[in-house]
């Protein structure tokens, strides 16, 4: 039932190796976080798994080797990538964005009934659904990335540093919303976050990464046990 | 040290560079050397035709270099380069009409078309990318019909000729060697100037500003006055090649500042090399040797074969000319030992003003933060214990 | 008043032609970024193609759609081969090698055509009407038509449909785009099809009156670069308003401005947008692009 296997992924920059052998697994309907220090080669993975930077190694994604497929063959699978700097596109409304989420899609009504799905599970998004996603709030900004993700109806949810640049209680609704999302669609996730407390309260189990290497992995529950983990990343 | 993603880039540059670098200096001083003295000779050895296809090249290389330090090296789009390669080359046909020395005219020529770079600037820089490229645009095409109206200043549609370059008795020189001394001083002086302004100050606020506006601001530099200089500077070499274009051609006309021939000197710099002062030389060539050849060959295919030629020379070298010897060598090296060692060192102005994308997108993924090596230090114990574990 | 309203019409109908090749150029930039100085180029290669297909004895519409069509092929297929590799590098680079391919252009059709003069044949009537007492060219009138009817379909192709939400997503953020399963780069390849498209429609508009000849579009396309900075790149509207602008204003100054004369007409829009500018750098119709970081 792994419906995403990577084994020694690597991935460089140009000369500049950023991942060197990560491995992780995710389950169907699974959630796993990604930890580690900046540079570790999180997001970087997220771009491995997504066909956004070139990678060696396998990338297995629903009993296939997705490795070395355009971002949008990916997508076309069932990968949704909420990357880094959300990704919204600013010229367009916020409608117009959810709708370019369900691009792939077809049914009118199931893709209109998402959309106010999205909204119920963003309600800020509602009143502005005809902004431009530029002249959004960061918080929105991100809701409205998850939400357009969503709109692909997913088998597979990417989440890039959600939290980045959000007050603490924006961050905090967002992966409330995140979570609630992944209750009622059991869409699976990788989740990479700096802000292990907000991890924790999505996933089952974390991969820590260390200078491009998976370092060990663990339940959250064992993860939270341990000393170090809770010095580097839970702040006590 | 404890990064070793840092550490990668940082011990390689070193290793691979230094050794090169002492070689090349001893290298590159017997080159100079010999570069000029057969700079020096070549005219007197040469066919007048070559003589003053040489010249030509220098006359072109200084328009392009002006390109080049407001294009290549500041980021901003100019079409209207030539307009002021024109307007240095009118007001040294209207001073020597006027029996002004030359040494002043050559002055005015420059300092106009400075002056009128800077006001163009002063309004032009206001705005971004594209929108500066289209008031430039507006040079060349206003300047033609307006050249044609002037008519006293300028002659109109037959143009003005005024000849100043004919060799003194006393140098012994014909015509031809006498005009190749002239821009040959003309144009070294301004290749060195040039050379000296990007590797300077100036220089790195030129990179700043081409890579990170927002980056330069915070720096210090102010992107507008920045712009504004390197237009400025770029419009006084214009003049200068103005200069030097009426002391070759001894003739000039509206069709001299034709947005035709903007655009190709912008051609010209693209292929020679953005962004490069060799590149500005290898450009000035390109203008003046490509239609040459092409005529020589089919002078009916010789649009299409510029066409051709142009395309086919950014698709292998995306760069430019000047690329080639870096390509060639990474060719030739990727079949021995270091693969994808950076041989260049990129100057690097700023920490965030990286000049590559690949830079860039290392820089985002691995931004320290302050705590960054503690958190390393505490992973790297856990997985210790976790090994032995 | 007659040559008033004569003036004008016929203002708004050349207005129509820089209109046409302004659309294509905003097309092309929203969709890869760049300026195309090769899209009068491609519009008088259709020119060509047009002439080639009557000359061969199809009936003009007939020949005129059929260039249409090829254009839109050549505009892709010079997005896919030629322009993708310069996509993400230099725009400087990429700008120049527009520049090669309008020389290119150029040259193969002095080779093929040579450079004289070619009639073209006029789609429309050459009679004129009457209007208000101005005797005005049913050829002006259905220009300007023409062009206010493609634009509007433009503009519903864009806003009301899956393939202009795409081709907007796409001019927006190629790679933000490609996440959600957006073939970018077929995408790009409508985008450059249709501004092609556009220009062959241009093309064959204005031949009749210059007649064919390689050059036939280059001040066109410096006009249409001055209604595109007046208009601002993100609004297509602003583009054609401008355009028509521009048209209407340069046939009015050069005769009623003596001292502008028809030599330095051209100079007109471009004090317009310098003054504009420095007043609204975004453009009259184009929008400030708000960023947060």
């Amino acid at each position: 039932m792994t419906l995403l296997e990577l084994v020694d992924v690597t991935a460089s920059y140009g000369p500049i190796q950023v991942i060197d052998g990560v491995s992780l697994s995710v389950p169907e309907g699974g959630a796993v976080g990604i930890l580690g220090a900046n540079g570790a080669g999180k997001t970087t993975t997220l771009r491995a798994i997504s066909g956004t930077v070139r990678a060696g190694g396998t990338i297995r994604f629903a009993g296939r080797d997705i490795r070395g497929l355009r971002p949008d063959q990916v997508a076309a699978l069932g990968i949704a990538h909420v990357p880094e700097g959300r990704g919204t596109l600013g010229q367009l409304s916020v409608r117009e964005n959810l709708m370019v989420g369900a691009y792939l899609r077809k049914g009118r009504q199931a893709i209109a009934a998402d959309v106010d799905y999205c909204l119920d599970l963003f309600p800020q998004l509602r009143d502005r659904i005809g902004s431009r996603a530029a002249a959004l709030s960061g918080g929105e900004q991100q809701m409205l990335a998850v939400g357009r993700a969503f709109m692909a109806r997913p088998r597979l949810l990417l989440l890039d540093e959600a939290s980045l640049g959000l007050a603490p209680g924006t961050a905090k609704t967002v992966y409330e919303a995140i979570r609630r999302l992944r209750l009622e669609s059991g869409i699976a996730m990788v989740v990479v976050e700096q802000n292990a407390n907000l991890a924790f309260s999505l996933v089952d189990t974390a991969t820590v990464l260390e200078t491009g290497r998976t370092a060990l992995t663990g339940t959250t529950a064992e993860l939270k046990g341990m000393d170090e983990i809770r010095r580097a990343y839970l702040g006590g | 040290m404890r990064n070793p993603l840092s550490a990668k880039p940082l011990s390689v540059e070193p290793q691979s560079v230094k050794p090169v670098a002492t070689g090349n200096r001893t290298v590159r001083i017997v080159v100079l050397v010999l570069v000029a003295v057969v700079l020096l000779l070549a005219p007197l050895n040469l066919p007048p035709f070559a003589n003053q296809t040489l010249v030509r090249i220098g006359v072109y290389a200084v328009a392009v270099l002006g390109l080049n330090i407001v294009m290549g090296y500041t980021g901003q789009v100019n079409l209207g380069q030539i307009f002021f390669v024109g307007l240095g080359a009118y007001v040294t046909a209207y001073g020597v009409k006027q029996g002004w020395n030359i040494l002043l005219v050559f002055v005015l020529a420059c300092l106009i078309a400075g002056v009128v770079g800077l006001l163009v600037a002063l309004a032009a820089a206001r705005l971004g990318g594209l929108a500066i490229a289209m008031v430039t645009i507006a040079l060349p095409i206003v300047g033609v019909p307006l050249a044609k109206r002037l008519e006293g200043f300028t002659g109109g549609s037959q143009g003005i000729s005024a000849r100043f370059t004919d060799a003194p008795d006393w140098s012994g020189l014909y015509n031809d060697q006498w005009q190749y001394y002239i821009i040959l001083l003309v144009t070294a002086a301004g290749f060195l100037l040039a050379r000296n302004l990007v590797r300077g100050k100036y220089g790195r606020a030129f990179g700043v500003v081409k890579e990170n506006e927002a980056v330069a601001a915070s720096m210090g530099v102010s992107p507008y006055r920045t712009k504004v200089l390197a237009f400025t500077v770029a419009s006084i070499f214009g003049g200068a090649s103005g200069f030097l274009y009426l002391a070759a051609v001894q003739y000039t006309s509206p069709e001299t500042l034709s947005f035709g021939h903007s655009i190709s000197l912008l051609a010209a710099m693209v292929i020679g090399g953005a962004g490069s002062i060799a590149g500005s030389l290898i450009g000035g060539a390109y203008y003046v040797l490509v239609p040459l050849l092409t005529n020589a060959v089919d002078p009916g295919l010789t649009t299409v074969s510029q066409g051709a030629i142009l395309l086919i020379v950014l698709f292998l070298l995306p760069e430019g000319l000047v690329s080639l010897p870096r390509v060639l060598r990474r060719i030739t090296g990727r079949n021995r030992d270091r693969p994808g060692a950076p041989q260049r060192t990129v100057p690097a102005p700023a920490p965030g003003a990286g000049s590559e994308k690949q830079a860039d997108q290392h820089q985002t993924e691995h931004q320290a933060i302050p705590d960054q090596t503690d958190q390393q230090q505490t992973i790297q114990h856990q997985t210790g214990r976790q090994d032995q574990a | 008043m007659g040559t008033f309203i004569q003036l004008v019409v016929d203002g708004l109908s050349t207005g129509s032609i820089y209109a046409a090749l302004a659309l294509a150029i905003v097309l092309v930039n929203q969709a890869t970024g760049l300026i195309n100085f090769a899209q009068g180029g491609l519009a008088v290669l259709s020119g060509y193609v047009a002439y080639a297909f009557v000359q061969a004895g199809l009936p003009l519409v007939v020949a005129i759609i059929l260039a249409v069509a090829l254009s839109f092929v050549l505009g892709a297929l010079a997005e896919r081969f030629l322009v993708r590799r310069f996509e993400r590098g230099d725009p400087d680079t990429a700008v120049v090698v527009t520049i090669g391919l309008l020389t290119l252009i150029t040259g193969i059709i002095a080779v093929i055509w040579s450079y004289n003069n070619l009639g073209f044949p006029s789609l429309f009537p050459l009679t004129s009407v009457d209007i208000l007492g101005a005797v005005v060219s049913v050829r002006s009138l259905a220009t300007t038509v023409t062009i206010v009817v493609i634009m509007v379909v433009l503009q519903l192709l864009f806003l009301r449909t899956k393939l202009g939400l795409a081709l907007r997503a796409v001019a927006d953020s190629p790679a933000s785009s490609a996440l959600s399963g957006l073939p970018v780069g077929r995408l790009l390849m409508v985008g450059w099809g249709l501004a092609a498209a556009l220009g062959a429609v241009a093309g064959v508009l204005v031949a009749p009156q210059l007649t064919l000849t390689p050059g036939m579009l280059d001040t066109a396309l410096v006009y249409a670069l001055a209604a595109v900075i007046l208009g601002g790149l993100s609004s297509p509207i602003g583009c054609v308003v401008a355009a028509w602008a521009i048209g209407v204003l340069e046939n009015l100054v050069a005769v009623y401005v003596p001292f502008i004369g028809h030599d330095l007409k051209i100079a007109v829009p471009f004090a317009l947008i310098f003054v504009i500018l420095i007043l609204r750098p975004q453009g009259l119709f184009g929008r400030k692009v708000v960023v947060r970081v």
